[in-house]
Order: C-alpha cells, then sequence, then structure tokens
C-alpha cells in the first residue's frame, strides 16, 4: 500500500456528511408524519403550515379552522416534542452504558433506574397522592435506586463493572419485590400502575417538555464529550487507565448523566423499553464501533424512533391508545432481527 | 529513566511483589527475566498504575504522568475486533488529546510513523481480527510507540513472534531507544535473546530481584538451576551466554 | 325413630335439590315465578315450610339455600346496599372494606378483589354474596357447603332489578325486594319526567384519567340516555363495549357540552383536568359545565341509582339555569 493511502486511511472516526444527512432526513419525515397522525383529520399542508405560522415573525396561511389550531399546536405537537426528547434520551444514555460497560446488550435500566422510578410511582399510587407528585417521586426513586447500586458496587467489589451489575441487579429485584408487595396490597391500583408502567406520552404539554428538555441537553453534550473516551474504555480497564484515562471518573460522568436524564424521562413518559437497547445497537451494527458515531446518531435516530412508535400507538387502534411500550417492543423486536439478518447474512 | 522504589504489591493477604527496588538509567534497557508468577508483569503493571502498590515509582525530575512518561505493551492485550489497526494504534495517542480534544495532524503522523516502523503500512486498514498473532502483536507495539512516551515497559512483546520477526522487531527497539534516548525494560522469557539485547538483566523470583547485573553475571547455570529448576545449561561464546534446554535421562 | 328424622330430612332435601324447580309441596305455598323481559338474569324460586329451603338464580346457575341465612358475608358494596335497603340488614354479619353505604353496615377489612377463604369463615357466614369470583370463592366455599351467590356488574337496569329480586329471595324478603323495584323504577320515572333536556345536549363521561369514557352501552351510559342525553363516547364504541379509551383529541373536536368526572379519587378536578393540552378552550371547561360524581354511587347499581340519576340531572338543570 502507497504511503498515501495508508495516510489516507488513518483518520478518526466520524459521522460523515452523508451520515449526518441521511440521520436528519429521517428525523424530518418522523417529525412531519407524526404531526400529520392522531384521531382528528387535519389537512397535512395545513398542520405544517400553522406550526410554522406560530413562529414570531412568520405569517402563513394554513387554512385551519380554531379546533384544528389547537389540536395541533396544543396536543399534536408538544407530544411529537416530547416523544422526540425522550427517544433521545433514551438512545444516547443507552450509547452511553454500552459503551461504559462495553457491552453492546446494555439498556439505560440497568443499574435499576427503571425499577426504583417505577417504585416511586408506585408509592405515590398507593398511597393516593396527588397525581403531579408522580413525577417527581418517580424521578428521585429512580436517581435513589443507581445510588444504591453505587454504593452496594463499591462495598462488593470495588470498582469494577461487574460488580456495578451485579448490584443493579439486586437493586432492580429488591425494588421490584417492594412494588409488587405494594401493588398486592393496594389492587384497586393495579390498572394505574401498570399503564404508567408501559409508558405513556398522553397527556404532555409544553410545560413537560421544557421540564425535561434540560436534562436532555445536558446529558447529550456529555455524552457527546465522552465520544472518543468511551471508544478508549473499549481496551478495558487496565489499558485505559496506562493511557492515562481515569477510568472510574469517566464512568461516573457517563453514567451519572445518563441516568439523571433517563430518570427525568422515565418520570414524565413512563418506562418505555426497548429504545435504549435497540437504537445504539442498530446504529452499531450498520456504522461501526466507534462511539464518536453510535452516540450522536443515537440522539437523532432515538428521536425519529420513538416519534414514529408513538404515532402508531395512538393511530392504530384510535381513538384508543396502545400503551407506548408494547410498540416499541412489537416495532423494535422484529426490525431488530432484521436488521441483525442483513448483517450476519453476506459474512 | 525508571525507578522503583520500595514498591510491594499485595493481592489480597498474599504478598505479590517486593518490597524492592530498582533502577533502570535513560536510555538502558533492563531484561526482567524470571519463572512464571515471579512477579514480573505485576512489577510492571505498577508502574503504569494498574494495580495497587506501595511505595514509589520515580520518573526523574517531575511527578509521573500517566500514559505520557511510561507506554506499557500488555501480556494479554484486549484487541477489538471491528477495529481497524490504525484505529488502534491512534489509540496510542490519548495521552497527549486531553479530556475534550481531538486528534491533530501530529497525532496522525505519529501513527503513520509507528506503522512504517514495525511494517504495519499495508494493514492499515485491516481489522483487528483478522490479523495473526504475530501481526497484532505489532499492532500492540505501534500503539506503544505511537504514545512517544520515554520510557517503554514491554510485557512479552515478542511472544507471538516467529523468530525472524522476533529479531527484526527487537532490532527496531534497539534502534528506537538509541536514537531517541528511551529507557526500555521488557520481561520476556526467552533468556538468550533477552541476554542479547537488554544492556542488564534482572532475574526475579518470588517477588524479589535475585540476581542484577549484566548477561553473563546473570544467566549462569547455578541461577538458572536454583530458580528455574530445570535442566539448563549456558554456553558461552562471541555473541554472549547462550541458554541451552538439555533433557536429563530419566532412569 | 329419632334415626329416621334425620333421615327423612335428608332425603326431602335431596328431592328438593335433584329436582331443582318444582317440589312436591306438602305445605300450601307454591311455586312464584319472578321474570322480566329482557334480562340476563332470571330469578326463580321455590319455597317449602318458611319458604326455604330456595333455589336462586346467579351469573354461574342456580344456587340452593337451605335455611333462611342469618349470618350473610356480602363482599360487594352494591349487594350491601340492596339487602339493607330490602330490611335484610339484620341477618348480614359482616361486609367487605367498600361497603360503607349505609352507615350501620358492619365493615370489616375483607375484600373483595382477592377474597381470603379463612377470612370469611371467621364469621361463620351461611350466605356469601360477591360481585366477581377470583377463581375460588365458590369452589372453595362449597367445600364447607355455604352458597355464594355471584352477582356481577349490571349491564342495565333490568339486571339491577333481577339482582335484588334474586337477593329478596335468598334471604327471606321476596315481597320488600318487589316493592324495592317498584319504588325505585318510580322514582326513577320522577326524576326524567321533571328534569327536561334540550335536544343535543351532549356528555363526556370521564371513568380514569387515562380518557376512558363510559358510552351508552355502559350501565351508567344507559342513565344518561334515560334522561335524553346524547354521550360523546358513542362514536368510538363501535364494538358496543361501554368503556371506549378516547384521546385529547378526539374530545376538543367532539367538545362535549357537559363533563361528568368519575375519577376524582384518582385525582381529576375541573381545576386539573383544565390544564390538560388543548383542553381549557374546550366548551365545558369554559362554561364552567363540569360536575364531579359521587364515586360510590357512581360505581354502583344498587338502590341509590336514583340518587345517580338525581344528581346527573341536577347538575344539567343548574347548568341550563346559569347559561
Amino acid at each position: 500500500m502507497s504511503d498515501t493511502k495508508t495516510r489516507e486511511s488513518i483518520a478518526p472516526a466520524r459521522v460523515g456528511a452523508l451520515g449526518w444527512l441521511l440521520a436528519f432526513a429521517v428525523l424530518a419525515i418522523s417529525l412531519v408524519w407524526g404531526l400529520q397522525s392522531g384521531s382528528v383529520d387535519i389537512d397535512p399542508l395545513g398542520s405544517i403550515g400553522v406550526l410554522l405560522d406560530s413562529i414570531p415573525g412568520v405569517e402563513i396561511e394554513h387554512g385551519l379552522n380554531e379546533i384544528e389550531q389547537r389540536v395541533i399546536l396544543e396536543i399534536r405537537a408538544p407530544r411529537i416534542a416530547m416523544g422526540a426528547i425522550v427517544g433521545a434520551v433514551l438512545a444516547v444514555a443507552g450509547a452511553g452504558y454500552q459503551g461504559v460497560f462495553r457491552n453492546p446488550l446494555a439498556d439505560p435500566y440497568l443499574l435499576g433506574v427503571a425499577a426504583g422510578a417505577g417504585l416511586g410511582a408506585t408509592f405515590v399510587f398507593a398511597f393516593e397522592g396527588a397525581s403531579g407528585v408522580v413525577p417527581i417521586l418517580a424521578f428521585v426513586g429512580g436517581l435513589a435506586a443507581v445510588a444504591l447500586t453505587y454504593v452496594l458496587g463499591k462495598s462488593v467489589g470495588g470498582r469494577t463493572t461487574t460488580s456495578l451489575i451485579l448490584a443493579g441487579v439486586a437493586v432492580a429485584a429488591f425494588a421490584t419485590a417492594i412494588q409488587t408487595f405494594l401493588l398486592q396490597r393496594n389492587l384497586d391500583t393495579l390498572r394505574e400502575v401498570y399503564s404508567w408502567i408501559l409508558g405513556r406520552l398522553v397527556t404532555v404539554g409544553w410545560g413537560d417538555v421544557i421540564t425535561l428538555l434540560p436534562y436532555a441537553v445536558v446529558a447529550s453534550v456529555v455524552l457527546l464529550i465522552h465520544g472518543r473516551l468511551l471508544d478508549v474504555l473499549a481496551l478495558g480497564d487496565d489499558e485505559a487507565e496506562a493511557l492515562g484515562v481515569r477510568v472510574v471518573r469517566v464512568r461516573r460522568f457517563v453514567v451519572l448523566a445518563a441516568t439523571l436524564a433517563t430518570a427525568a424521562a422515565v418520570s414524565v413518559s413512563g418506562l418505555i423499553g426497548f429504545v435504549g437497547l435497540i437504537v445504539p445497537h442498530t446504529v452499531r451494527l450498520l456504522t461501526g464501533w466507534s462511539y464518536r458515531v453510535i452516540i450522536p446518531l443515537s440522539i437523532i435516530y432515538g428521536a425519529s424512533f420513538l416519534v414514529v412508535a408513538d404515532l402508531i400507538a395512538r393511530t392504530a387502534a384510535a381513538p384508543a391508545e396502545i400503551p407506548i411500550g408494547v410498540v416499541t417492543a412489537f416495532l423494535g423486536a422484529p426490525f431488530f432481527v432484521l436488521v441483525l439478518r442483513t448483517m450476519r447474512g453476506p459474512q | 529513566m525508571i525507578a522503583w522504589r520500595d514498591v510491594a504489591v499485595t493481592f489480597g493477604k498474599t504478598r505479590v511483589v517486593g518490597p524492592l527496588s530498582l533502577e533502570v538509567g535513560r536510555g538502558e534497557w533492563l531484561g526482567l527475566i524470571g519463572p512464571n508468577g515471579a512477579g514480573k508483569s505485576t512489577l510492571l503493571k505498577a508502574a503504569v498504575g494498574v494495580v495497587d502498590y506501595e511505595g514509589s515509582v520515580d520518573v526523574g525530575e517531575h511527578d509521573l504522568r500517566r500514559g505520557l512518561d511510561i507506554a506499557w505493551m500488555p501480556q494479554r492485550p484486549r484487541l477489538p475486533e471491528e477495529m481497524s489497526v490504525s484505529d488502534y494504534v491512534l489509540l496510542g495517542r490519548t495521552p497527549h488529546l486531553g479530556y475534550v480534544g481531538g486528534e491533530t495532524q501530529h497525532d496522525l503522523d505519529s501513527v503513520m510513523g509507528s506503522l512504517k516502523r514495525l511494517d504495519l503500512s499495508a494493514f492499515a486498514a485491516r481489522r483487528l481480527g483478522t490479523l495473526s498473532g504475530g501481526e497484532a502483536q505489532r499492532a500492540v507495539m505501534a500503539r506503544a510507540l505511537a504514545q512517544e512516551a520515554p520510557v517503554l515497559l514491554l510485557d512479552e512483546p515478542t511472544s507471538s513472534l516467529d523468530i525472524g520477526h522476533a529479531m527484526e522487531v527487537l532490532e527496531i527497539l534497539d534502534e528506537l531507544r538509541k536514537h531517541d534516548g528511551l529507557t526500555v525494560v521488557t520481561a520476556v522469557h526467552d533468556l538468550t535473546m533477552a541476554g542479547r539485547f537488554a544492556d542488564r538483566l534482572a532475574m526475579m523470583a518470588s517477588g524479589e530481584i535475585v540476581a542484577d547485573g549484566d548477561a553473563s553475571t546473570v544467566l549462569t547455570e547455578a541461577n538458572l538451576l536454583k530458580h528455574y529448576g530445570a535442566g539448563i545449561r549456558v554456553v558461552n561464546n562471541g555473541d554472549g551466554p547462550t541458554v541451552i534446554p538439555t533433557r536429563i535421562e530419566r532412569d | 325413630m329419632r334415626r329416621t328424622t334425620p333421615l327423612l330430612a335428608l332425603i326431602l332435601v335431596l328431592a328438593a335439590c335433584g329436582l331443582g324447580g318444582e317440589t312436591v309441596a306438602t305445605t300450601g305455598e307454591t311455586t312464584t315465578t319472578i321474570a322480566s323481559t329482557t334480562t340476563t338474569q332470571s330469578a326463580t324460586t321455590t319455597t317449602l315450610d318458611d319458604g326455604f329451603p330456595v333455589t336462586v338464580e346467579d351469573m354461574n346457575g342456580s344456587v340452593t339455600i337451605e335455611d333462611r341465612p342469618v349470618s350473610i358475608v356480602s363482599l360487594s358494596a352494591t349487594a350491601t346496599e340492596m339487602l339493607f335497603a330490602m330490611g335484610a340488614g339484620e341477618q348480614v354479619v359482616a361486609v367487605d372494606e367498600y361497603s360503607n353505604y349505609p352507615d350501620e353496615a358492619p365493615t370489616t377489612t375483607l375484600t373483595g378483589f382477592n377474597p381470603n377463604i379463612e377470612a370469611i369463615l371467621t364469621y361463620g357466614p351461611d350466605l356469601v354474596v360477591a360481585s366477581w369470583d377470583p377463581g375460588e370463592l365458590v369452589t372453595g366455599l362449597s367445600v364447607f357447603d355455604v352458597p355464594v351467590l355471584i352477582l356481577p356488574t349490571a349491564l342495565s337496569l333490568d339486571d339491577s332489578y333481577t339482582q335484588t329480586e334474586t337477593l329478596g329471595g335468598a334471604t327471606g324478603h321476596v315481597e320488600e325486594a318487589a316493592d324495592l323495584v317498584e319504588q325505585i323504577k318510580t322514582d326513577i320515572q320522577i326524576v326524567v319526567d321533571g328534569s327536561p333536556v334540550p335536544e343535543g345536549l351532549s356528555i363526556f363521561h370521564e371513568a380514569d384519567p387515562t380518557l376512558y369514557a363510559a358510552s351508552s352501552f355502559s350501565f351508567i351510559g344507559q342513565l344518561y340516555g334515560l334522561l335524553g342525553l346524547e354521550n360523546v363516547a358513542d362514536e368510538a364504541d363501535a364494538d358496543q363495549f361501554g368503556f371506549p379509551q378516547l384521546s385529547s383529541e378526539y374530545l376538543v373536536a367532539a367538545d362535549p357540552d357537559f363533563i361528568f368526572l368519575a375519577d376524582a379519587s384518582l385525582g381529576m378536578t375541573p381545576a386539573i383536568i383544565a390544564l390538560r393540552p388543548g383542553w381549557d378552550q374546550m366548551s365545558a371547561i369554559q362554561n364552567g359545565a363540569i360536575a364531579t360524581l359521587d364515586e360510590d354511587i357512581a360505581s354502583r347499581w344498587g338502590p341509590r341509582v336514583v340518587d345517580l340519576l338525581r344528581s346527573i340531572s341536577d347538575a344539567i338543570a343548574e347548568y341550563l339555569l346559569t347559561s
């Protein structure tokens, strides 16, 4: 191989122009498609028009009546925005966890945040607290569970990833046990709790979106920054340390950012599964091993995936809602198998 | 230079290394030899902070900066299969990149240089999973060299290489250290090879240094019999001591 | 002869059971049948001596009650209300934790959701009434020869009347039960006659915060229908399931004139639902045309159905007055 060719092949991994274009195109299509879908039939162009018209300084003739406007601006738009943000958060958190634990099967619920949040929510339902308190207790519960996992993991096996994962399993099992116990004692709350667990974006308004946004932005920025370091972690803790990377500190930052954002997302939208596992892993299968690519693309494709899943959730049995956790599983599993087969096939 | 001062390593309740002191001068090549379990790898790991230790490891006037002052080539490196050779060697530039930074032209040039030195230019785009044992080992060394650190700690750097490649790689190392003034410590099994290339040998057994000096001082039949316990003969000719395995007749 | 008397009684009892409906009566009582025309349940009673043993029909078929029950356990709040309203209160020894009406009902920690056979037996019941059987209630109690009546959620007013009559027969209050039913019918008619509702006035009955509604095919939906109210959930209930799930979009577009909340216990209030995205502009919210129903009354199908109807009618009347 000539010197120039060798030199050309030495390049840090990046998304590339085509990669960005494709990702944003998919996102744009998902958002527009999401805007069109719902129990009420609204003219597609009109729906985009009213959205653009709401931007200060922009005037567009959209031709929608008052009710249609409200449906678009106050019901659908925030819901799509929320779906995109939650999808992005879960996917990027999943990518972060996969990098930190060097395991492509890791998902954001690995250290117990889901079980903790579920327990927090169940507490509110079981003791008949105000429904406004559910997100707060879910958030606190999620964080508490992960904190407990860390404390347990440290006391048991030091700083290794295995001890953390095992501690996470223990904490999740414990939280789930308490939750089941509470449910048994308060069977009338069963429906509410399960409806929450299966995940929903039902009554989401701009307020919820604004609440979640800062967490999503901070987590995304932190994870984007750590992309390269996650690649170094692929060498194992020992070699990464020898290369000057403070492995424990990196792990802590990534887990903290991913967990905070996941807990916030879960507290607003319930437990939506599969996104955090499927999206980053699929991105990895399609683009390669580098987190410098997987992380940014997980953000964009995660958003698209959940927006599409949500539109299916609210149109497939309209006006009834299919719990979104069911849709993500239905969509995610076969899609994942498909990707796996096309990848392994030619080999 | 690199100096281990009163270094001791304990795993659980067992004292595995030391306390021992060992100093290697700037530009010197020390061959670390000894039977399995003597603590050679552990001693190297202590220097790069991979295991906890008592005592101190010194690299000269300033405090040890991991990755920048010492490059470590592990005995059993983790080689992610899908990474290309150039990506892998590029990881050697990590200590120079800071927390947030990205790679510069200099980093890419350094990788290019490493690949060339180890005759891996043709393999730049190949995935690690497709390399032979020897090619992979050269890639690991290339990564260590890309770090551009003044001290190189190499744990069994030629174990997968055939004799031709092993000699080639060791010659490159010798040239490099003379050219750049690098300090080299290699832990090796091949005693003759060690004697040929290193300026000085230190033999370890059960966590202690039991012999330290030039090849002919350390590689004596008495020493080898005592610590390796096998039938070994040492022949001295113009090249230096040659260790010859001898089969003992069993009656 | 002392030995043969119990034997004789046993034979007579077996005969009564085996023959199912008719008996070879030794006293003057004849069979009485009370049946309604459009119901899914019918109450058939056979009498002997003081009216017992008696066989009634419940969800699972025929149930025979040997003697007039004097220690009844009720695991259904509706059944409790019916029993007390027909004067069988003194025969009730224990009711479940949710049977909070009337006050004199002996509430315990028993639960109808997850009934514990042993706990029920500690009250020495000779009749147990419940609204559903999670699996082993009937079979478990039959081991101890305790008859169980499963009277599930009524699908119509006629169901409710039939259940009342069933309980009347089972407890020896046949006439009182019949009177109670007549009274209820009369009272309902009075409420209906006294509340004029303009054509096309539409309502939305919210059963749960995830927007499950009650359509005209549900029990309570029929009550709204009696008053002439239109139900926005009907279009979404093609399967006539009774409780379709709606969406905010659907409701904003349907824009019901009046909203009834049956999920206050789950935290829903007029103020809170107005915060839902897109809801603040709905007519009902703007006009304050929202009423919170007493959930105890709204979730039961007993004598207080009249109160439920009245509270709906009053809410509508008030709204009509002020608008």
